[in-house]
Parts: structure tokens; C-alpha cells; sequence
């Protein structure tokens, strides 16, 4: 298949591992999945500490199933990724040791204390189910049925998210003040969520035309808008003055004032560069070597059962 | 032996019930607590799953064993999260941190604990508390599968292994260093003679550390360690007996550091005028 062909058959579900894709698609394809296998591990990775930290035996339970859901999700996304052919689960989990591995830029924001915590598990999460509701559509298949299972595993940790939120909400007035002081410092990132604007995105383009991608990205933020204003208005959360956001009713559209945002540092998150971000990323990196030996030594086995290192495209 | 009736329990009989079920709870709970510092940070995506679902399983019989004690009137408040850290009974093998790169300290320490585990909850078939008995047929079923997850990752590491490989060298490493805080998990409490003379448990946890040794010793010997001689910590931790190590009151102090943090706000700050009729 050409280019051309894919376009013109581009669909919900369309492609799969036994057709002939042109080398551009795959490239696309890998490089949008890879970055949300990697979303995935590094969003585990900053909720853990809250294992620990969760202040109930219930939510310790809840959060450690909800890091384990999302390793989980990483692990069906390589394997999604895996089969176009492109890269390895290996050559991906190298990247994103060795902090070459792409990934959303809220995930690079280390987390102070719990109540910054629903940040990431209600409005975060909520944003990336928007995206990842649209990619049901995706034309690539393996990835469109990641997906299935990762919605349907979202749709708890969001409802989780919010319990959380509403439990805060309800507490001390230094609980609420606390909360809205995380709100204030993550609105803006999450705003940022979904990239730049149609017009600046470099990406979006081919990955739309091919069906990888449905929808913009800001339709996507819009549609976000829509739904989780109303909510964080109904936890008592006040939404900053800026960003300016401006609501058009004749479109039924939220209208960012760009240059409110710091696109600077989205860009220095984008790259793997923001400090503390970085810091992330290469305290992940040492943990990973540290436990090299264990792989080595259980590299010759045979069976798949504890490393499942041998997917169908491993090589 | 008589069976106990929750709702009619003598002063002995209530102090008996509490400290083992304190001694169930605790371990369980801190065995969780150390699993989940693996989550992300596993060898393979798979450990990584696999170690958070023991946790899971562990919190999951930590909470129907502390369920128990809110049954005789506690509350989860005072059973975890304003509790005297140096009131904790779990033994010290499980509060231990880990080295960073300590796989061999994760799965060797869950083999450890597991073997026990089977053990104490094999001599509660017979308790005369009839709450304990009826949970007991849903924690045995999970805990052998984890005594399966752990033995055969121990199989792994040291298959083909040659003496000097370093699977082989970091297990022993870590073998020598909790060998004796794994002792620690026969250490009586104060209950421990009403315990079993009320046949809450009628066997004495002393008594089980020869089963214990007879399974692991030539288990461990078989992988290729050298098991080191029994003797309990050399510092005098105990564990059951509240005596702890400076691990435990690190963990300690990050598990509540959120319950500490939340819903804080000083007494004055409740009449604030500014909030009043606001």
C-alpha cells in the first residue's frame, strides 16, 4: 500500500499486522504509540509515592491497582507498537531509560502531596480520556483494541480521582486552600495537555489524514473544557484569571489565550529537558540499570512467563 | 478447647485475641507496605505487575485481619494511623528498606515471610476464635500461590548459576543480612503463653520455627546459599514485642504523612470571624 491508499482508506480499525504498511505510516504510528506507552509507565511513576503516602488502607489499595493498571497499559501499548515492525519493547524501554522516550508533559511535574494528587488521577486523566476515547476510531487495530481495555480501566481510576478530589473539597478550609493552590499551579499544564494549537501542531496533520489521530487538538481541548469546568466549579475550585480562557457561544468554543501560556517551558518539557522532569527520568533510569542483573540472569530462560520479553516482533 | 465468644470476651481472653490478630495484621500489612516499593521499579513490565498484586493481596488480608479488631471496638485510626509506632508487632524481617537494585532482597524476604505465613496460619485451623477461623480458607489459598511466585523466581535466579555468578552472590548477600530478622517471626508477644493456652492459636510461634527450618534449609541449600547460623539481630530488635529498627520508623513516618497532613487546621482557625455567617 502506498501513501495514497492509506489515505484514501483510512478508517476506524482499518489497519492491522497482516497488511503491507508504507514506512511513513508505521513511523507515525510508533512514534504516537511509543509516546503513549511511555505516558503511561511515567504517569505510574508519579503517582507511586501515594501508594505510600494514601491516608486510608482503601485508597492504598486503590492507588497501588491503578499504578499497576497503568504499567499494565504500558505493557499492551509496546506490544501494540511492537507489531508495526519499527522498534522493540526493548529498543522503547532503552529510550525511555536513557531519556530519549517522548512522553505528555504533565508527567514530568513531580508531586508535592496529596492534594495535588487529583490533579493527575481526575483532571489529568480525565483529559487523557478524551484523547484516548477518540482513538477508539484509530486506524491502526492493535492500538484501537489497547485502547478498549484501557478506557474501560480509566473510566474506574477517574471515578477514583474524584473521590479524592471530593473528600478534599470537603474538608478543612486549609484542605480547600491547599487544593486550590494545586489547582492554581496544574491548570495551566493541564491546558497544556493537549500540545500546541491546530495551527502550531507538526504532527497532527499527517496523523489525521492516515485516521491514527480523530480529532484535533483543540477540538479535544474543547470538548475537555466543556465537560470539567462545570466540575471543577462543582468541588468549589475557582479557575484562574489566567490563562484567559474566552467561551464563544455561537461555536460552543473555549477560546485559550496562547500567549498566556508558558510554551517555553512546554517546549523544554517536550524535549526531556526540564529539570526536575529530567531528574524523573534518570532516577527512573538508575532504578532500571540497578536491576540489569536480574534480566541478565534471566535472559537464557526459555519460557516467557516472568520476563514475556519474546513478543511476536521482538526481533 | 472452648470456643470464644467475640461479644462475651474475658479481660485475658480479649488481650490474647488482640495480639495475635495484631501480630496477623501487622505482618501482613508491612509485607505490603515494602512489596509496593517495586511498583515501577521492577526488573520486567511483568514483575512489576506480578509484585503489585501480592501487595494488593496483602493489604487485602491486612484489612479482614485488622476488620476483626474494629470488630472488638477499634477503629482504623487507632489500628494504623495514630497507633504508637512502637506498638506495631510485625517482625523486623519486614520492615526492612531495600537496597536500590535488591530484587534478591524482595523475592527472597517474600520467600521467607510466605514459608512462615503457611506455617501460622496452618496451627490457626484449630483456634477457638471462630472469626479467625472462618477468614482463614481465603488468605491460605492466596498466600500459596505467593510462596509459588517467590520459590520459583529464587528457581530462576539461580538456575545454571556458578558459584561467584551474581544472582548467587547478591542472594547470599541478602540471605546473611535478613536471615536474622527472619527469625524475629517466631518472637513471642507478652500474650503469647494465653494465646495458646486459651488455644487462640495452639501451637507456639517457637514451635514452629523448626518446621520453618526444616522447609528452608535445604530449599535455600539447594539453590546454592549457605545458611547462615539462627540467631536473632545482634542490635536486640524483636519486632513482636514493639522493639523495631530505624527502617521501620522511616516507613512509619511516610505512611502517615498524609493522615498527618490532611484536615490539620488549628482549633483557632474554626472561629475565624472572617468564616463566620460566611
Amino acid at each position: 500500500m502506498n501513501i495514497e491508499q492509506v489515505k484514501e482508506r483510512a478508517g476506524p480499525r482499518e489497519f492491522g499486522p497482516s497488511d503491507e504498511m508504507p514506512e511513513p505510516y508505521r513511523k507515525a504510528a510508533t512514534r504516537m504509540i511509543q509516546f503513549h506507552a511511555n505516558s503511561e509507565i511515567m504517569g505510574a511513576l508519579i503517582e507511586r509515592p501515594f501508594i505510600r503516602q494514601a491516608p486510608s488502607l482503601e485508597r492504598k489499595l486503590a492507588v497501588s491497582a491503578q499504578v499497576q493498571d497503568e504499567i499494565g497499559h504500558g505493557q499492551l501499548l509496546y506490544r501494540a507498537a511492537e507489531q508495526l515492525g519499527v522498534k522493540t519493547r526493548e529498543e522503547m524501554l532503552d529510550e525511555l531509560a536513557d531519556g530519549r522516550g517522548k512522553f505528555l508533559n504533565c508527567f514530568h511535574y513531580p508531586l508535592d502531596h496529596w492534594y495535588e494528587l487529583p490533579m493527575i488521577m481526575f483532571f489529568v486523566d480525565g483529559a487523557a480520556m478524551r484523547r484516548q476515547a477518540s482513538l477508539k476510531r484509530t486506524s491502526w487495530e492493535p492500538y484501537a483494541h489497547a485502547i478498549d481495555k484501557i478506557c474501560f480501566e480509566e473510566g474506574f481510576h477517574i471515578k477514583h480521582g474524584e473521590d479524592i478530589l471530593r473528600e478534599i473539597a470537603t474538608g478543612s478550609r486549609r484542605d480547600k486552600e491547599l487544593l486550590q493552590d494545586a489547582f492554581e499551579k496544574w491548570w495551566p499544564r493541564i491546558l497544556q495537555f493537549f500540545g500546541p494549537t491546530d495551527d502550531d501542531s507538526t504532527h497532527g496533520g499527517f496523523a489525521q489524514e492516515v485516521g491514527l489521530k480523530t480529532m484535533s487538538n483543540d477540538d479535544l481541548r474543547n470538548a475537555f473544557l466543556n465537560a470539567y469546568l462545570p466540575k471543577a466549579e462543582k468541588y468549589g475550585l475557582e479557575i484562574p484569571e489566567y490563562p484567559r480562557i474566552e467561551y464563544d457561544e455561537s461555536r460552543d468554543h473555549y477560546e485559550i489565550e496562547n500567549s498566556d501560556l508558558d510554551w517555553a517551558e512546554f517546549e523544554t518539557v517536550s524535549k526531556n529537558e526540564y529539570p526536575p522532569g529530567r531528574e524523573q527520568i534518570d532516577s527512573r533510569g538508575r532504578r532500571q540499570e540497578a536491576v540489569d542483573w536480574v534480566r541478565e540472569a534471566i535472559m537464557d530462560d526459555s519460557t516467557t512467563a516472568v520476563t514475556g520479553t519474546t513478543g511476536a516482533a521482538a526481533d | 478447647m472452648t470456643e470464644l465468644d467475640p461479644r462475651d470476651l474475658s479481660e485475658t481472653e480479649y488481650a490474647a485475641v488482640t495480639a495475635e490478630l495484631e501480630t496477623l495484621a501487622d505482618d501482613q500489612f508491612v509485607v505490603a507496605e515494602r512489596y509496593t516499593d517495586w511498583q515501577t521499579r521492577g526488573p520486567t513490565l511483568e514483575a512489576d505487575i506480578a509484585v503489585a498484586n501480592i501487595a494488593q493481596d496483602e493489604y487485602g488480608h491486612a484489612r479482614l485481619w485488622y476488620d476483626l479488631l474494629e470488630d472488638l471496638g477499634h477503629t482504623e485510626q487507632e489500628l494504623i494511623w495514630e497507633r504508637d509506632p512502637a506498638s506495631f508487632r510485625h517482625a523486623t524481617l519486614l520492615e526492612l528498606g531495600y537496597e536500590t537494585g535488591g530484587w534478591a532482597d524482595c523475592v527472597l524476604r517474600g520467600y521467607l515471610y510466605d514459608v512462615f505465613e503457611q506455617l501460622h496460619l496452618g496451627a490457626l485451623e484449630e483456634t477457638t476464635y471462630p472469626r479467625i477461623a472462618d477468614r482463614l480458607g481465603k488468605v491460605q489459598g492466596e498466600e500459596g500461590y505467593h510462596r509459588e511466585h517467590t520459590e520459583s523466581w529464587l528457581d530462576r535466579l539461580t538456575e545454571d548459576a556458578a558459584p561467584g555468578d551474581e544472582a548467587l552472590v547478591r542472594l547470599q548477600a541478602a540471605l546473611d543480612r535478613l536471615y536474622p530478622h527472619a527469625l524475629t517471626l517466631f518472637e513471642p508477644t507478652e500474650h503469647e503463653t494465653q494465646i495458646v493456652e486459651l488455644g487462640v492459636r495452639s501451637t507456639p510461634l517457637a514451635d514452629l520455627r523448626g518446621d520453618w527450618l526444616a522447609i528452608t534449609t535445604p530449599f535455600l541449600g539447594g539453590l546454592g546459599l549457605d545458611v547462615p547460623d539462627p540467631e536473632l539481630p545482634e542490635s536486640g530488635v524483636r519486632g513482636r514485642d514493639g522493639t523495631h529498627t530505624d527502617d521501620w520508623e522511616r516507613l512509619y513516618n511516610e505512611f502517615t504523612y498524609t493522615y498527618e497532613m490532611l484536615d490539620r487546621e488549628p482549633r483557632k482557625l474554626l472561629v475565624d470571624p472572617d468564616e463566620v455567617g460566611g
